[in-house]
Protein backbone atom coordinates (compact mmCIF):
# COMPACT_ATOMS: atom_id res chain seq x y z
CA UNK A 1 0.00 0.00 0.00
CA UNK A 2 1.30 3.14 -0.79
CA UNK A 3 1.67 6.05 1.62
CA UNK A 4 0.08 9.43 1.88
CA UNK A 5 0.08 12.16 4.09
CA UNK A 6 -2.41 15.56 3.72
CA UNK A 7 -0.82 18.67 5.26
CA UNK A 8 -2.43 21.68 5.75
CA UNK A 9 -0.02 24.37 4.77
CA UNK A 10 -2.03 27.68 4.93
CA UNK A 11 -4.66 27.26 8.11
CA UNK A 12 -7.22 30.09 6.58
CA UNK A 13 -4.69 32.30 6.84
CA UNK A 14 -5.57 36.35 5.06
CA UNK A 15 -3.04 37.27 2.99
CA UNK A 16 -3.41 41.24 1.35
CA UNK A 17 0.38 40.89 -0.54
CA UNK A 18 2.37 38.39 -2.14
CA UNK A 19 3.46 35.37 0.27
CA UNK A 20 5.17 32.21 0.02
CA UNK A 21 4.20 29.28 1.58
CA UNK A 22 7.00 27.43 4.58
CA UNK A 23 9.49 25.14 3.56
CA UNK A 24 7.59 21.31 3.30
CA UNK A 25 9.96 18.31 2.78
CA UNK A 26 8.80 15.75 0.46
CA UNK A 27 11.78 13.39 0.48
CA UNK A 28 10.03 10.24 0.62
CA UNK A 29 6.81 11.18 -2.02
CA UNK A 30 7.13 10.92 -5.41
CA UNK A 31 3.89 12.81 -6.54
CA UNK A 32 2.93 15.82 -4.84
CA UNK A 33 -0.65 17.56 -5.82
CA UNK A 34 -1.30 21.43 -4.29
CA UNK A 35 -4.88 22.06 -3.28
CA UNK A 36 -5.55 25.89 -3.30
CA UNK A 37 -8.86 26.90 -2.07
CA UNK A 38 -10.14 30.48 -1.23
CA UNK A 39 -12.10 30.63 1.89
CA UNK A 40 -13.01 34.53 1.31
CA UNK A 41 -12.02 37.46 -0.61
CA UNK A 42 -12.65 41.11 1.20
CA UNK A 43 -13.40 43.90 -0.66
CA UNK A 44 -12.94 43.80 -4.33
CA UNK A 45 -12.08 40.15 -3.90
CA UNK A 46 -13.32 38.84 -7.40
CA UNK A 47 -11.28 41.02 -8.80
CA UNK A 48 -8.14 39.85 -8.06
CA UNK A 49 -6.40 36.96 -9.68
CA UNK A 50 -3.85 34.43 -7.85
CA UNK A 51 -1.06 33.53 -9.54
CA UNK A 52 0.53 30.42 -7.37
CA UNK A 53 3.98 29.10 -8.66
CA UNK A 54 5.42 25.50 -7.58
CA UNK A 55 8.90 26.32 -6.17
CA UNK A 56 11.58 23.46 -5.43
CA UNK A 57 14.39 23.72 -3.71
CA UNK A 58 18.11 21.64 -2.65
CA UNK A 59 18.30 22.65 0.78
CA UNK A 60 14.94 24.41 2.25
CA UNK A 61 16.61 28.06 2.03
CA UNK A 62 17.18 28.81 -1.85
CA UNK A 63 14.49 28.31 -4.11
CA UNK A 64 13.28 28.59 -8.00
CA UNK A 65 10.48 27.91 -10.08
CA UNK A 66 10.25 24.15 -11.33
CA UNK A 67 9.23 25.06 -14.74
CA UNK A 68 5.55 24.14 -14.46
CA UNK A 69 2.79 26.26 -15.62
CA UNK A 70 1.52 28.52 -12.55
CA UNK A 71 -1.88 28.04 -11.23
CA UNK A 72 -4.01 30.74 -12.21
CA UNK A 73 -7.56 31.47 -10.40
CA UNK A 74 -9.79 33.81 -9.26
CA UNK A 75 -10.06 35.25 -5.53
CA UNK A 76 -13.32 34.73 -5.21
CA UNK A 77 -14.77 32.90 -2.49
CA UNK A 78 -15.18 28.84 -2.56
CA UNK A 79 -12.75 28.56 -5.54
CA UNK A 80 -10.56 26.15 -5.58
CA UNK A 81 -7.63 25.01 -8.26
CA UNK A 82 -5.05 22.33 -8.17
CA UNK A 83 -2.02 21.26 -9.57
CA UNK A 84 0.37 18.10 -9.72
CA UNK A 85 3.99 18.25 -8.75
CA UNK A 86 6.41 15.57 -9.39
CA UNK A 87 10.16 14.87 -10.18
CA UNK A 88 10.81 17.89 -7.63
CA UNK A 89 13.93 17.86 -4.82
CA UNK A 90 13.12 17.42 -1.20
CA UNK A 91 11.61 20.65 -0.92
CA UNK A 92 8.51 22.05 -2.13
CA UNK A 93 6.88 25.60 -1.24
CA UNK A 94 3.89 27.79 -3.16
CA UNK A 95 4.79 31.21 -4.23
CA UNK A 96 1.49 32.99 -4.58
CA UNK A 97 1.07 36.70 -6.23
CA UNK A 98 -1.91 38.16 -5.76
CA UNK A 99 -2.53 40.56 -8.98
CA UNK A 100 -5.44 43.30 -8.42
CA UNK A 101 -6.00 45.19 -5.44
CA UNK A 102 -6.43 42.73 -2.60
CA UNK A 103 -7.36 43.49 0.92
CA UNK A 104 -7.59 40.34 1.91
CA UNK A 105 -7.47 36.81 0.77
CA UNK A 106 -8.55 33.80 3.19
CA UNK A 107 -6.46 30.94 1.94
CA UNK A 108 -6.84 26.95 2.90
CA UNK A 109 -4.12 25.50 0.93
CA UNK A 110 -3.17 21.84 1.11
CA UNK A 111 -0.22 19.74 0.21
CA UNK A 112 -1.17 16.00 -0.72
CA UNK A 113 1.71 13.76 -0.78
CA UNK A 114 2.08 10.34 -2.21
CA UNK A 115 4.72 7.65 -2.45
CA UNK B 1 10.53 -3.80 34.26
CA UNK B 2 8.90 -5.11 37.30
CA UNK B 3 11.89 -7.18 39.23
CA UNK B 4 11.56 -10.57 39.26
CA UNK B 5 9.38 -12.63 41.55
CA UNK B 6 9.54 -16.44 43.35
CA UNK B 7 7.22 -17.50 40.32
CA UNK B 8 9.77 -18.86 37.87
CA UNK B 9 6.73 -18.92 34.73
CA UNK B 10 6.64 -15.01 35.88
CA UNK B 11 10.48 -14.62 35.91
CA UNK B 12 10.56 -16.45 32.64
CA UNK B 13 8.31 -14.32 30.71
CA UNK B 14 10.37 -11.57 31.80
CA UNK B 15 13.93 -12.89 30.97
CA UNK B 16 12.57 -13.94 27.32
CA UNK B 17 10.60 -10.10 27.01
CA UNK B 18 13.91 -8.54 27.53
CA UNK B 19 15.83 -10.93 25.00
CA UNK B 20 13.45 -10.43 22.59
CA UNK B 21 13.62 -6.35 23.24
CA UNK B 22 17.55 -6.35 23.35
CA UNK B 23 17.65 -8.34 20.25
CA UNK B 24 15.09 -5.72 18.65
CA UNK B 25 17.42 -3.15 16.89
CA UNK B 26 15.20 -0.23 17.31
CA UNK B 27 13.38 -1.76 21.30
CA UNK B 28 17.22 -2.37 22.23
CA UNK B 29 17.56 1.22 22.37
CA UNK B 30 14.72 2.00 24.66
CA UNK B 31 13.61 0.97 27.86
CA UNK B 32 10.15 0.75 28.28
CA UNK B 33 7.69 -0.44 31.00
CA UNK B 34 6.24 -4.10 30.64
CA UNK B 35 3.07 -2.76 28.31
CA UNK B 36 3.88 -0.76 24.53
CA UNK B 37 1.33 1.08 23.80
CA UNK B 38 3.53 2.07 20.51
CA UNK B 39 6.43 2.02 18.55
CA UNK B 40 6.58 4.78 16.46
CA UNK B 41 9.70 4.83 13.93
CA UNK B 42 9.25 7.95 11.66
CA UNK B 43 11.33 5.76 8.86
CA UNK B 44 7.85 4.06 8.57
CA UNK B 45 5.66 7.41 8.60
CA UNK B 46 4.32 9.95 10.68
CA UNK B 47 2.70 7.37 13.20
CA UNK B 48 -0.24 9.14 13.80
CA UNK B 49 1.54 12.27 14.74
CA UNK B 50 -0.27 15.13 13.39
CA UNK B 51 -1.14 19.29 13.55
CA UNK B 52 -2.70 20.02 16.62
CA UNK B 53 -5.61 22.08 16.55
CA UNK B 54 -7.99 24.24 18.58
CA UNK B 55 -11.13 23.84 18.90
CA UNK B 56 -13.68 25.09 16.49
CA UNK B 57 -17.55 24.89 15.09
CA UNK B 58 -16.48 23.77 11.50
CA UNK B 59 -15.12 27.60 10.89
CA UNK B 60 -11.22 28.09 11.02
CA UNK B 61 -12.40 31.67 12.36
CA UNK B 62 -13.16 30.24 15.44
CA UNK B 63 -9.70 28.82 16.25
CA UNK B 64 -8.27 31.08 19.19
CA UNK B 65 -5.49 32.83 18.11
CA UNK B 66 -2.61 30.57 19.88
CA UNK B 67 -4.11 27.24 18.63
CA UNK B 68 -3.96 28.03 15.02
CA UNK B 69 -1.14 27.44 12.25
CA UNK B 70 0.72 25.16 14.42
CA UNK B 71 2.08 23.53 11.70
CA UNK B 72 1.83 20.12 9.67
CA UNK B 73 4.66 18.11 11.37
CA UNK B 74 6.91 16.86 8.27
CA UNK B 75 8.98 13.47 7.45
CA UNK B 76 12.86 14.85 7.02
CA UNK B 77 15.66 13.36 5.34
CA UNK B 78 17.19 16.32 7.47
CA UNK B 79 19.38 17.64 4.61
CA UNK B 80 21.51 20.61 5.02
CA UNK B 81 22.54 22.91 2.32
CA UNK B 82 26.35 21.87 2.85
CA UNK B 83 26.65 18.27 3.52
CA UNK B 84 23.24 16.70 2.44
CA UNK B 85 20.98 14.75 3.70
CA UNK B 86 22.16 13.96 7.23
CA UNK B 87 19.54 10.86 7.98
CA UNK B 88 17.74 9.24 11.11
CA UNK B 89 19.68 6.82 13.14
CA UNK B 90 19.24 3.83 11.20
CA UNK B 91 17.21 4.96 8.44
CA UNK B 92 16.43 7.97 6.53
CA UNK B 93 13.94 10.28 8.08
CA UNK B 94 12.60 11.69 10.91
CA UNK B 95 9.46 13.60 12.56
CA UNK B 96 10.00 17.28 12.06
CA UNK B 97 8.47 20.10 13.76
CA UNK B 98 9.17 23.47 12.04
CA UNK B 99 8.09 26.86 13.17
CA UNK B 100 7.48 30.26 10.98
CA UNK B 101 10.39 32.36 11.00
CA UNK B 102 8.69 34.67 13.43
CA UNK B 103 9.00 35.29 17.09
CA UNK B 104 6.86 33.69 19.62
CA UNK B 105 5.91 30.84 16.66
CA UNK B 106 5.24 27.27 17.64
CA UNK B 107 4.79 24.21 15.95
CA UNK B 108 2.94 21.71 17.57
CA UNK B 109 2.30 18.00 16.69
CA UNK B 110 -0.51 15.60 18.82
CA UNK B 111 -1.01 11.78 19.32
CA UNK B 112 -3.99 10.78 20.57
CA UNK B 113 -4.78 7.88 22.71
CA UNK B 114 -6.93 6.78 25.57
CA UNK B 115 -6.06 5.05 29.05
CA UNK B 116 -7.40 1.58 29.67
CA UNK B 117 -5.83 2.10 33.40
CA UNK B 118 -4.58 4.89 35.41
CA UNK B 119 -0.99 4.61 36.42
CA UNK B 120 2.55 5.22 35.29
CA UNK B 121 3.29 5.85 31.43
CA UNK B 122 6.50 6.38 29.85
CA UNK B 123 7.38 8.51 26.68
CA UNK B 124 10.66 8.28 25.43
CA UNK B 125 12.38 9.51 22.25
CA UNK B 126 15.40 10.25 19.96
CA UNK B 127 15.20 13.82 19.68
CA UNK B 128 17.80 16.81 17.87
CA UNK B 129 17.19 20.36 17.20
CA UNK B 130 18.57 23.42 15.81
CA UNK B 131 17.86 26.36 14.14
CA UNK B 132 17.84 27.29 10.59
CA UNK B 133 21.08 28.29 8.52
CA UNK B 134 21.44 32.18 8.00
CA UNK B 135 23.29 33.18 5.86
CA UNK B 136 25.02 36.82 6.15
CA UNK B 137 24.56 36.42 10.19
CA UNK B 138 24.14 39.36 11.86
CA UNK B 139 26.85 40.23 13.74
CA UNK B 140 25.81 43.12 15.99
CA UNK B 141 25.16 42.22 19.77
CA UNK B 142 25.53 38.27 19.28
CA UNK B 143 28.78 36.24 20.37
CA UNK B 144 30.57 35.59 17.73
CA UNK B 145 31.47 32.65 15.54
CA UNK B 146 35.03 31.74 17.29
CA UNK B 147 35.45 28.58 14.96
CA UNK B 148 33.26 26.88 17.84
CA UNK B 149 30.41 28.68 19.38
CA UNK B 150 28.29 29.64 16.52
CA UNK B 151 25.62 32.31 16.93
CA UNK B 152 22.75 29.96 16.24
CA UNK B 153 23.14 28.49 19.04
CA UNK B 154 21.53 31.62 20.69
CA UNK B 155 18.56 31.60 18.08
CA UNK B 156 17.09 28.58 19.12
CA UNK B 157 14.18 29.69 21.48
CA UNK B 158 12.93 26.01 23.48
CA UNK B 159 11.22 23.10 22.84
CA UNK B 160 8.29 21.32 25.35
CA UNK B 161 6.75 17.91 25.88
CA UNK B 162 3.34 17.30 27.21
CA UNK B 163 0.52 15.59 27.71
CA UNK B 164 -3.59 16.17 28.07
CA UNK B 165 -5.04 13.66 30.55
CA UNK B 166 -8.93 13.51 30.71
CA UNK B 167 -10.56 11.65 33.61
CA UNK B 168 -14.17 12.55 32.65
CA UNK B 169 -16.77 14.30 33.56
CA UNK B 170 -16.49 13.51 36.97
CA UNK B 171 -12.82 13.39 36.81
CA UNK B 172 -9.48 15.75 36.24
CA UNK B 173 -8.55 16.94 33.51
CA UNK B 174 -4.52 18.52 33.43
CA UNK B 175 -1.59 18.61 31.26
CA UNK B 176 1.82 17.94 32.44
CA UNK B 177 4.25 20.09 30.22
CA UNK B 178 8.09 19.91 30.81
CA UNK B 179 10.29 22.89 28.67
CA UNK B 180 14.01 22.55 28.02
CA UNK B 181 14.57 26.50 27.58
CA UNK B 182 17.06 27.04 25.44
CA UNK B 183 17.47 30.74 25.69
CA UNK B 184 15.27 33.71 26.74
CA UNK B 185 13.82 35.89 25.19
CA UNK B 186 16.79 37.98 25.16
CA UNK B 187 18.53 35.15 23.10
CA UNK B 188 20.86 34.94 26.41
CA UNK B 189 21.37 30.63 26.73
CA UNK B 190 19.89 29.57 29.87
CA UNK B 191 19.84 25.70 28.94
CA UNK B 192 17.52 24.57 31.58
CA UNK B 193 14.43 22.06 32.08
CA UNK B 194 11.44 23.99 33.56
CA UNK B 195 7.97 22.77 34.76
CA UNK B 196 4.75 25.14 34.28
CA UNK B 197 2.89 26.19 37.53
CA UNK B 198 -0.78 27.37 35.56
CA UNK B 199 -2.97 25.33 33.56
CA UNK B 200 -2.93 25.81 29.55
CA UNK B 201 -6.32 28.07 28.67
CA UNK B 202 -8.58 26.71 26.65
CA UNK B 203 -10.80 27.11 23.88
CA UNK B 204 -13.53 26.83 26.82
CA UNK B 205 -11.78 29.18 28.98
CA UNK B 206 -11.10 32.04 26.54
CA UNK B 207 -15.02 31.90 25.21
CA UNK B 208 -16.21 32.26 28.90
CA UNK B 209 -14.14 34.68 29.92
CA UNK B 210 -12.03 32.75 32.65
CA UNK B 211 -8.45 32.99 30.62
CA UNK B 212 -7.40 35.43 28.22
CA UNK B 213 -5.76 34.60 25.13
CA UNK B 214 -2.32 33.66 26.05
CA UNK B 215 1.48 34.91 25.17
CA UNK B 216 2.56 31.36 25.54
CA UNK B 217 0.54 28.52 24.95
CA UNK B 218 0.44 26.54 27.61
CA UNK B 219 0.49 28.89 30.71
CA UNK B 220 -2.16 31.73 31.42
CA UNK B 221 1.14 34.11 31.99
CA UNK B 222 3.90 33.40 29.77
CA UNK B 223 6.03 33.66 33.35
CA UNK B 224 4.18 30.26 34.99
CA UNK B 225 7.63 27.97 35.01
CA UNK B 226 9.41 27.26 37.51
CA UNK B 227 13.08 25.28 37.48
CA UNK B 228 12.60 21.76 37.35
CA UNK B 229 15.55 20.98 40.21
CA UNK B 230 19.34 20.21 39.17
CA UNK B 231 17.60 20.21 35.27
CA UNK B 232 20.25 22.67 33.91
CA UNK B 233 21.76 20.99 31.43
CA UNK B 234 23.45 21.98 28.19
CA UNK B 235 22.70 19.63 25.43
CA UNK B 236 24.93 18.53 22.44
CA UNK B 237 24.43 21.69 19.79
CA UNK B 238 28.18 20.33 17.99
CA UNK B 239 29.21 23.92 16.88
CA UNK B 240 27.47 24.67 13.33
CA UNK B 241 23.68 24.69 12.84
CA UNK B 242 23.78 21.69 10.40
CA UNK B 243 25.15 19.03 12.32
CA UNK B 244 22.69 17.15 14.10
CA UNK B 245 23.37 14.93 17.46
CA UNK B 246 20.71 12.36 18.74
CA UNK B 247 19.82 12.50 22.38
CA UNK B 248 17.81 10.44 24.50
CA UNK B 249 15.09 11.01 26.40
CA UNK B 250 12.53 9.07 28.91
CA UNK B 251 9.72 11.11 30.84
CA UNK B 252 7.37 9.08 33.25
CA UNK B 253 4.07 10.68 34.07
CA UNK B 254 1.64 9.04 36.68
CA UNK B 255 -2.34 9.47 35.68
CA UNK B 256 -2.86 7.70 39.00
CA UNK B 257 -1.03 10.47 41.38
CA UNK B 258 -1.75 13.18 38.74
CA UNK B 259 1.89 14.09 38.60
CA UNK B 260 5.14 13.84 36.97
CA UNK B 261 7.91 11.35 38.17
CA UNK B 262 11.28 11.86 36.22
CA UNK B 263 12.85 13.06 33.67
CA UNK B 264 15.71 11.37 31.99
CA UNK B 265 18.22 12.99 28.78
CA UNK B 266 20.90 11.33 28.70
CA UNK B 267 22.78 11.00 31.70
CA UNK B 268 20.34 13.28 33.81
CA UNK B 269 17.34 12.03 35.33
CA UNK B 270 15.57 14.50 37.23
CA UNK B 271 13.13 13.38 40.40
CA UNK B 272 9.54 15.25 39.62
CA UNK B 273 7.55 13.65 42.17
CA UNK B 274 7.20 16.29 43.91
CA UNK B 275 6.48 19.37 41.71
CA UNK B 276 2.95 20.17 41.44
CA UNK B 277 1.08 19.64 38.11
CA UNK B 278 -1.76 22.35 37.73
CA UNK B 279 -5.52 21.15 37.42
CA UNK B 280 -8.67 22.74 35.99
CA UNK B 281 -11.11 23.56 38.17
CA UNK B 282 -14.11 22.84 36.11
CA UNK B 283 -14.87 19.35 33.70
CA UNK B 284 -14.47 18.58 30.38
CA UNK B 285 -17.35 16.77 28.47
CA UNK B 286 -16.02 14.69 26.27
CA UNK B 287 -13.10 13.48 27.63
CA UNK B 288 -13.28 10.65 28.43
CA UNK B 289 -9.88 8.34 29.54
CA UNK B 290 -8.26 10.98 27.55
CA UNK B 291 -4.73 10.54 27.07
CA UNK B 292 -2.81 12.71 24.50
CA UNK B 293 1.43 13.22 24.03
CA UNK B 294 2.24 16.18 22.34
CA UNK B 295 5.40 17.80 20.95
CA UNK B 296 6.07 21.21 20.21
CA UNK B 297 9.22 23.77 19.70
CA UNK B 298 8.85 27.66 19.78
CA UNK B 299 11.09 30.33 18.52
CA UNK B 300 11.93 33.26 20.26
CA UNK B 301 13.21 35.51 17.30
CA UNK B 302 12.48 35.52 13.55
CA UNK B 303 14.51 32.37 12.77
CA UNK B 304 13.27 28.96 11.87
CA UNK B 305 13.24 26.56 14.58
CA UNK B 306 13.25 22.84 14.24
CA UNK B 307 12.99 20.10 16.07
CA UNK B 308 13.48 16.26 14.70
CA UNK B 309 12.15 13.29 16.36
CA UNK B 310 13.70 9.86 15.20
CA UNK B 311 11.65 7.48 16.89
CA UNK B 312 9.18 7.30 19.84
CA UNK B 313 8.22 4.07 22.19
CA UNK B 314 5.09 4.81 24.89
CA UNK B 315 4.71 2.03 27.36
CA UNK B 316 2.69 1.37 30.65
CA UNK B 317 2.91 -0.98 33.41
CA UNK B 318 -0.60 -2.67 32.93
Amino acid sequence: MRRSYTAVIEQGNVYAQDFATEPFEAGWASEARWFVRILAGEGRGEDVRIVAQTEISPDGLVWMGNGDDPIRMSAAPDTMASCLVTGFGHWLRLNVKLEGAARGVKFLIYLALKE
Amino acid sequence: MKPDTDDPSAAMTRAMTRALRASHPVLSRFNPLDRILFVNDFDEGTHGWCELSGNHDNNLDSLRRMARDLRPPQLSNLTFFDTGSHGSIDGTYALKLATRPRTNHMAQAIKRFTYVRRGPVQFEMYFTFKAETIFNQPKVGQRAWDGNYHPSAAQFGDFTLSNDVGEGEDGERYHCALRYLNTDHAGKLVQQWQYKTTVQPTTMMEKQGLASSPVDYHVCHPDDWEPVPNGRQPLCYNEIPTKTNWHYLRWVFDTEKRRNTELQVNDLTMDLRDLPVPRYGHPYWGCERLLNFCLDVRTHCDVRNFLWVDSVVVSVDW
